[in-house]
């Protein structure tokens, strides 16, 4: 539940804003180096097989020139008539130093065939053949060196005929038939990284040299030379850089072309791709890992950070939460040490002051029960309630009834005896709430009402004799009207002023505000003795009032309780 | 449990599943020593080691040629993976007579389309290729180096193994040098050893050179040829340069080591999956020329500067 909830809102946008911002960077920056990377390979790869396609070349170039420049030795003394023995000894020397020569003709300035040597056939000695005509003759006397089309001897070996004369019409021309199939011993040293190699094409693409010799012996086969013809021609004109091609076996390679002057053949020189490209793909590897690796970081990092950042929101969320549901006791526990931490403590503040305010309201509506609002205020503004604790003071005690309620009440239904208590009780209620004096219980009809108590106030008697009066006014307006219904009721009201106990009674939540003491005895005493419409006080509140209220002398009455007879005063008042 | 049985039982299988050659061989395994190592060698460059990775199973004729084709045919009765034909046509024609589904690398000195042991040189067809050393090729150029040692000599003498198959080709070549020398040519048949020695006795009376055609029996023999020929002090040439080695007085042949190294690796491609058919018949590129001039000395002849310089070998 929580961690859907974590997943929605201001985590989810953290997280992806967070992980966005180091991700993004981390991915460009991933993307270029392995662009990079690769371009770089790239063009290292080709300059590397541009290199070794031309040290190919040149070791192709250097066999051939070999055998052309040993040739060149054969044509450096003019001919006479005489047959020369001189140059058979030379000739047969060069078969031993240049073993790719099979056969040697010489031939002298007219063209006519002196000398013939050959390592499988029979030697001819000036057979004063006319060769003149020979393309080899008329090409080496144009070109002085000539190399003729690749030929397969038997279907099989290639061959290549090289014609040279030398500086010097007189001294002839030397024709040589060469073995290509001992280029293998050149073509198969070269190594192109690790498995590539280089292979040799002549001008119409047939393969004339590669190290695999069963290929080159099939080499006049179109079906042989076809796929290494595809990836020369696939590699265009030289210096075009590198080419992907399939070779044989259909696997992609990397293949660089260089050319061999001369007798006009193309060394190429292949490496498998997935080899050449080794490096490549060991960059995009890397790059790849790390990006993973930073991906995963990013991750870790925005998941931590939004949390780090989104998880005291959702503390405080829960606290605010609690606190409005009125856990004031609870606290918002933020150690971020910034903002949070300070929010969250003005939370805990409020919080606190709310769990006071509350127990200020409950306390004052239990005071307001048995205290006049004002009181309670008082009392609530002073912080505590030390003016409840239990003392001796002077105080003024009321009394108050209805006369023949009892039989009143008996004769009615319920509702109405209750209507009729309702507004009863509401008119003295506002009563003593005006005069700021303190409502100490109520029972059926009878009421106790104290002044001066817990709050002293200015001249209780005084008080105390106008909250009577306005007492005894505001209930015979409504004993008028019950009258006028027909109910035979009245009012009564006993006053007594001394010193008496007061204080909090109770237990547990139920708590009363009373008076104990002989003053209150004799307030009840007076009520009781009180007639409908009178205001009886004693002696020491008439002493009071004296001069100030019209006082009316009763004399002395005997009062139940009491020994003596006491003085008894009445409170004259205007009936509405 | 299972899965190391099985493991077991694999490498086990791998073990017996070891490839085999078999080798046919006309001669013993001590004339055959020097060409036998470079077979070894050959295939040990191909990647195979006799009793490590391959084995070989040796069929020797002991120079009883006619016994070729019983020894075919207990190596294809074997059902060996490769069978070699090394040492000449006769070899491998019993070979291929005798082999129908085995593979077979020949190593010979005669022109295979000519003999019919292949189709063509580029595409053997078939399941046979091999290599060939060219030795047949250049008989007339043996008459040829004896005409020019004695170039006084009307007549010259040629030894033919008539039970060869390439008898009859190599002298109808050898006629047609003669008749371009401008030299008579004089036939001499020899199939078996106890003919050698009035050969060399014949010549010794007429004086004259000796030309042996190439054949693997007298290839084989060079020692007991060389030993007649000084006996008689007969100048002679043979195709192999065990000839002069052993005091014969010259040699002219393909290089049987660079032909038998082949052979060896073209059976090693063969074992790793290769078809016969797609392996090009091979010609030596060397055909190589020696001369033994103490040989020389004791015939009391004398070598020209061209020939002495043409020579790939002098033996002082």
């Amino acid at each position: 539940m929580i961690v859907r909830e974590r997943f929605r809102g201001l985590f989810q946008k953290y997280l992806l804003v967070l992980f966005m911002a180091v991700a993004i960077p981390l991915a460009i920056n991933g993307i270029v180096e392995a662009w990079f990377g690769y371009r770089d390979q790239r063009a290292r790869l080709d300059q590397l097989l541009g290199v070794q396609a031309a040290s190919a070349a040149a070791e192709i170039h250097d066999f051939i020139y070999g055998i052309t420049n040993q040739l060149g030795w054969l044509v450096q003394v003019p001919w006479s008539d005489e047959p020369d023995e001189r140059r058979r000894t030379e000739a047969l020397r060069l078969f031993r130093q240049a073993p790719a020569i099979v056969s040697l003709a010489l031939l002298d300035n007219r063209g006519l065939e002196r000398l013939y040597v050959s390592r499988i056939g029979l030697n001819r000695i000036e057979s004063r053949t006319d060769r003149s005509a020979d393309p080899a003759v008329i090409g080496a006397r144009s070109a002085q060196v000539w190399f003729s089309d690749v030929s397969y001897h038997r279907g099989s070996e290639p061959h290549l005929t090289v014609a040279v004369v030398g500086n010097r019409p007189s001294v002839g021309v030397v024709i040589a038939e060469v073995n290509l199939k001992l280029i293998w011993d050149v073509i198969s040293a070269i190594k192109v990284g690790k498995t590539g190699f280089a292979f040799v094409l002549d001008r119409p693409g047939r393969l004339i040299a590669h190290p695999d010799i069963s290929l080159v012996l099939r080499g006049a086969e179109e079906a042989t030379s076809k796929p290494f013809r595809t990836i020369r021609d696939a590699i265009g004109p030289a210096g075009a850089g590198f080419a992907t091609s399939r070779d044989v076996h259909g696997h992609e390679v990397a293949a660089v072309a260089a050319p061999v002057a001369g007798p006009d053949w193309t060394v190429v020189v292949e490496q498998p791709l997935a080899e050449a490209y080794a490096p490549i793909y060991a960059v995009l590897w890397r790059t790849v890992a790390l990006l993973a690796a930073g991906t995963m970081f990013a991750a870790l990092l925005a998941y931590a950070l939004a949390h780090r950042m989104t998880e005291p929101i959702r503390v405080l969320e829960e606290g605010t939460e609690r606190i409005g549901a009125g856990s004031f006791d609870h606290r918002i526990s933020i150690e971020t040490g910034d903002e949070f931490q300070r929010l969250a403590n003005s939370f805990n503040n409020m919080a606190a002051e709310l769990a006071l305010a509350q127990e200020h309201q409950e306390r004052i509506a239990k005071l307001k029960r048995f205290l006049a609002p004002q009181v309670a205020d008082l009392v609530d503004r002073a912080g505590d309630d030390s003016v409840l604790d239990g003392r001796h003071a002077e105080v003024v005690v009321i009394f108050c009834d209805l006369r023949g309620f009892t039989a009143f009440s008996a004769a009615l239904a319920p509702e109405e005896v209750m209507s009729v208590l309702s507004e009863y009780y509401e008119v003295l209620g506002r009563a003593i709430t005006q005069f700021a004096a303190t409502l100490i219980s109520f029972s059926g009809d009878g009421l106790m009402v104290l002044v001066n108590a817990p709050v002293p106030v200015e001249e209780p008697a005084l008080r105390a004799v106008d909250l009577a009066v306005e007492m005894q006014k505001s209930v015979q307006g409504l004993i008028a009207g019950w009258r006028s219904r027909g109910y035979q009721v009245g009012f009564g009201i006993g006053l007594a002023s001394g010193a008496a106990t007061v204080g909090r009674i109770g237990y547990a939540d139920r708590f009363d505000y009373t008076a104990i003491g002989n003053v209150v005895n004799l307030a009840a005493r007076l009520c009781a003795s009180a007639a409908d419409r009178e205001i009886l006080i004693d002696a020491e509140v008439a002493e009071c009032v004296r001069g100030k209220r019209s006082l009316v002398e009763l004399g002395d009455r005997q009062i139940k309780g009491f020994d003596e007879a006491i003085p008894v005063f009445g409170i004259s008042f205007d009936t509405p | 449990m299972a899965g190391a049985a099985t493991w077991t039982t694999s490498l086990h299988a791998q073990k017996l599943a070891m490839p085999v050659i078999g080798y046919l061989c006309a001669e013993s395994p001590e004339l055959f020593a020097s060409r036998l190592k470079a077979f070894h060698q050959g295939l040990g460059e191909a990647g195979f080691v006799e009793g490590r990775n391959v084995a070989i199973h040796y069929q020797w004729a002991e120079g009883q040629y006619a016994r070729l084709p019983a020894l075919a045919a207990n190596l294809v009765a074997r059902n060996v993976d490769v069978v070699v034909a090394p040492g000449g046509a006769p070899v491998a024609l019993a070979a291929k007579a005798a082999a129908a589904n085995n593979a077979i690398v020949f190593e010979m000195g005669g022109d295979p389309v000519q003999l019919g042991v292949v189709d063509s040189l580029p595409r053997p067809g078939g399941n046979i290729t091999g290599v060939s050393s060219l030795s047949v090729d250049v008989s007339p150029k043996r008459l040829e180096l004896m005409h020019e040692l004695l170039p006084t000599a009307a007549k010259l003498a040629v030894v033919a193994n008539p039970t060869s198959p390439t008898a009859n080709s190599q002298l109808q070549k050898l006629r047609s040098a003669a008749e371009t020398l401008g030299v008579h040519l004089q036939v001499l048949n020899a199939s078996a050893e106890k003919e050698f020695e009035p050969i060399f006795s014949t010549i010794a009376q007429e004086a004259g050179g000796l030309v042996f055609t190439s054949d693997p029996y007298f290839a084989f023999r060079s020692r007991q040829l060389a030993e007649l020929a000084m006996k008689y002090r007969v100048p002679a040439i043979t195709q192999s340069r065990d000839f002069p080695t052993a005091g014969g007085l010259m040699s002219y042949g393909g290089d049987f080591a660079q032909s038998h190294r082949r052979a060896g690796m073209y059976v090693g491609r063969i074992l790793k999956g290769e078809k016969p058919s797609d392996l090009p018949v091979q010609l030596v590129t060397k055909v190589e020329f020696i001369i033994n001039m103490r040989a020389a000395k004791l015939l009391g002849r004398e070598f020209s500067p061209s020939l002495v310089s043409g020579a790939d070998e002098v033996i002082e």
